[in-house]
């Protein structure tokens, strides 16, 4: 098995438009989190984590049609924008990325454009509206999209499975690296806030009007956020070969299912405990090299008390000295991007030696008072091995385990 | 990539109906499961349902009372697989079961149905909304067959099946799993429809749209053998490639894919093509199987003209593949022009009898994708 590097890295947050305004905004706990503007929303929760308008992707844009570009949503270009800054970072070239595997973690796609022409439609607006718009740019159209724009033409997939559908993708990539099938694979994470997500967490009541606050004793629920992060992962053989900076390293991965509800997660947190213990032994570490979990921590009553269960399991007495984090508090739920812009802040920790806080925490639920949560303002520390899970809605668990890279 | 990985299980529910044998049987009799649509937005749309699926029959959970289509059709054809295989759901062991399952579009009809209380209402519905997030058919399978393993919902537009079968071929390869259930799923929804009508050009057949699933049971080898398991065929997953096109149609130009396809048809004897009966497609893909197979003599076929075309059509082209193996049987296309003026040995009319031993899936799909997969005798 090959050792999987990560050479480049890109993020698009409500924190920034790129992987420098991230590093910023999680050293000083500033929170982005401001009234959803992007649409209408009829229910009781108005708080976002949104991106602002940015600049097009200007290499990614010049190499596909202006028709094309047109009929891309606004995942497709997030995606394209966070490929390009990750692309330059790395150096990778048009030759070397031919052979490049591409994963795309998304839950989405066009949704937000569709229902926009759907309103549009409804409302008279336009008469010329063709729902082949939305059923010819399904989920998938985002690796495409990005395939067509970099020349990226080795094996390419979209994976779902809600909020762990990008720790899926990068776990993908990896095993696709660590096996030898290609040199290089891009990892992306990419989605948009949309009236259906947003209507249906808010119906679910998982949404807190007042913001997420991950641990929390008070805490209420989930901010919905948006953005796209993407990895390259790279042979570290490779990597070295072409003098390319060794930012981090995948150690392990693991995935499992809990079996258990369609919304909510297991409160024995079974098959959480199985994925975080299987990518502890792919990565042949115990559970004492790890200095640092960036948590899935959404804020909901249920996930991060389920999170703390599985916690403890692992690291039994120790658990209090090892610091645990949701960046969500700053971020957002990004849902099919939050476990790639998850593992890029946890590259970021392990690179700059910053612990990320959990920046709306105040008070911390008893039941967990011994923990260290990193509270308000990131934090200077040395960091070896970290790791980073996403559970997604209906079960699906991704841990990975990232170490800093040598 | 370490162990062999076996199909020993396959339920298909298709527009032949429920169960392998009634798609086997469709596909060898050459019969067409497409008829006229009856609906007023397309009144020359013709279209394959699965008929008589009753949710009553393949849910046992409380939670499964409210599963939408596209997970139904997915959660029938696992518990088909699993019979077909003789493996009771009990008898998997949950955390060694992984599950892969494809859509090109998920839940279409639900998620129309939510807008609408959306616009009218200014509020979703929470019983709907479990339903429309794209994992959903994962997620009812996991909990209606206790598997806990591994899971992956894959979509790559045409390809998702092989897409999602390769990934679930990779956990049994690499040892993560010993059993996987892999497969895909689509519904028909009215909203479909439109895309062919809005699309195609006058001189055109009306093009037959489909809804459907397959699921295979992949075993690893000690597995299968430690149960004496029947067994269809070796599964062997290609990490795929992808072409210059354009992002939401088909390549212009069929030799990059006849470059990446031409070492996989160099000793297969039948190949189980997308043709769908859309003329981009079906040109396309001809071309590019004239050149990969360069004056070689293979048998075409493909599944989807009969059944219609969807998403998911893929899966069913794979569990084609591994019966026209164990039946020593090719079924015929209805018919591809495309493919006889290039001389290809294009299977019509009646089923052929062969030894059929390799078996590629070419996996074409919108956007450059290929992601083929190979079957052998076992």
């Amino acid at each position: 098995m090959r050792q999987v590097a990560v050479t480049g890295l890109g993020a698009v947050t409500a924190l920034g438009a790129d992987v420098a305004a991230l590093a910023a905004g999680l050293a000083d706990g500033r929170s982005p989190l401001g009234p959803l503007t992007r649409f209408v929303h009829g229910g009781r929760c108005q708080l976002a984590a949104e991106v602002p308008e940015l600049a097009p992707p200007a290499a990614a844009f010049g190499a596909l049609r202006t028709a094309t570009i047109r009929r891309l949503s606004r995942p497709d270009r997030l995606a394209l924008i966070t490929i390009e800054q990750a692309l330059r970072e790395a150096g990778l070239k048009p030759p070397e990325l031919a052979g490049a595997g591409l994963f795309v973690g998304a839950t989405v796609g066009g949704m937000g454009e569709t229902e926009e022409a759907y309103r549009r439609h409804r409302a008279g607006e336009d008469r010329r509206y063709r729902l082949s718009r939305l059923l010819g740019t399904p989920l998938s159209t985002s690796a495409s999209a990005a395939a067509q724009a970099f020349g990226i033409y080795g094996p390419r997939a979209t994976f779902s499975t809600a909020c762990s559908s990008s720790a899926l993708a990068i776990a993908e990539a990896a095993a696709a690296v660590a096996s030898a099938t290609v040199p290089a694979a891009i990892a992306v994470g990419t989605d948009a806030l949309c009236r259906i997500t947003f209507a249906g967490f808010d119906a679910l009541q998982t949404l807190d009007p007042q913001g997420c606050r991950p641990f929390d004793r008070d805490r209420a629920g989930l901010t919905l956020g948006e953005g796209a992060a993407a990895l390259v992962l790279e042979d570290i053989e490779h990597a070295r070969a072409r003098g390319a900076r060794v930012i981090a390293r995948v150690l392990g991965h693991a995935t499992t299912t809990d079996a258990h509800h369609v919304t909510a997660p297991d409160p024995e947190g079974q098959a959480a405990l199985g994925a975080l213990r299987g990518a502890l032994d792919a990565a042949a570490l115990p559970p004492e090299a790890v200095d640092y979990v960036n948590a899935h921590g959404t804020g909901t009553r249920q996930n991060d008390e389920a999170e703390v269960r599985v916690l403890r399991a692992v690291f039994g007495d120790r658990l209090p000295r090892i610091p645990v984090s949701s960046t969500k508090a700053q971020l957002g739920h990004c849902l099919g991007a939050a476990g790639a812009v998850e593992a890029v802040v946890t590259v970021l920790a392990l690179d700059g030696s910053l612990l990320p806080a959990t920046a709306t925490l105040r008070e911390p639920d008893p039941a967990w008072s011994d923990l260290d949560l990193v509270p308000a303002a990131g934090r200077r520390q040395p960091l070896e091995v970290a790791l980073t899970s996403s559970y997604g809605f209906g079960g699906h668990n991704v841990t990975l385990v990232l170490g800093r890279g040598v | 990539m370490t162990g062999d990985v076996l199909v020993t299980g396959i339920g298909v529910v298709s527009g032949f109906g429920l169960g392998v044998d009634a798609f086997w049987d469709g596909l060898v009799a050459a019969r067409d499961a497409c008829v006229p649509a009856g609906i007023p937005e397309a009144p020359d749309a013709r279209v394959a349902r699965v008929e008589g699926l009753e949710a009553r029959r393949w849910v046992r959970s409380a939670q499964g009372r409210r599963i939408d289509r596209t997970s139904l059709l997915a959660l029938a054809a696992a518990r088909l697989a699993l019979d077909d295989a003789g493996t009771a759901p009990e008898a998997l062991q949950s955390s060694r079961t992984a599950l892969a399952l494809g859509s090109a579009f998920g839940n279409v009809q639900e998620t129309a149905a939510f807008l609408d209380r959306i616009f009218d209402r200014g509020t979703g519905n929470p019983m709907l909304f479990p339903n429309l997030v794209m994992n959903a058919p994962l997620s009812y399978a996991a909990i209606e067959l206790g598997t806990t393993g591994p899971s992956a919902m894959v979509t790559e537009q045409d390809a998702s099946g092989e897409a999602a079968i390769a990934w679930g071929a990779r956990q049994v390869a690499a040892g993560g799993a010993d059993v996987c259930l892999a497969g895909a799923a689509d519904e028909l929804a009215t909203e479909l429809l439109t895309i062919g009508r809005e699309t195609r050009t006058a001189s055109d057949a009306e093009p037959c749209v489909g809804e459907g699933a397959a699921v295979l049971v992949l075993e690893s080898a000690a597995r299968a053998r430690e149960r004496a398991a029947r067994c269809y065929a070796r599964l062997v997953p290609h990490a795929g490639f992808g072409v210059a096109a354009p992002v939401h149609g088909w390549p212009a130009e069929p030799s990059e894919l006849a470059r990446g396809l031409a070492p996989l048809v160099a000793d297969v004897s039948l190949i189980v093509a997308a043709a769908s009966g859309e003329p981009v497609l079906d040109e396309l893909e001809a071309e590019v199987l004239a050149l990969a197979l360069a004056g070689r003599r293979a048998a075409l076929t493909a599944p989807r003209r009969a059944i219609g075309r969807f998403g998911a059509g893929g899966a069913l082209a794979v569990a084609a593949a591994a019966l026209a193996i164990r039946h020593g049987m090719v079924p015929p296309i209805m018919g591809w022009p495309a493919a006889r003026t290039r001389g290809l040995d294009v299977v019509t009319g009646a089923a052929r009898p062969a030894s059929v031993r390799d078996v590629l899936v070419d996996g074409l799909a919108r956007g450059g994708v290929c992601r083929p997969l190979r079957l052998e005798a076992a």
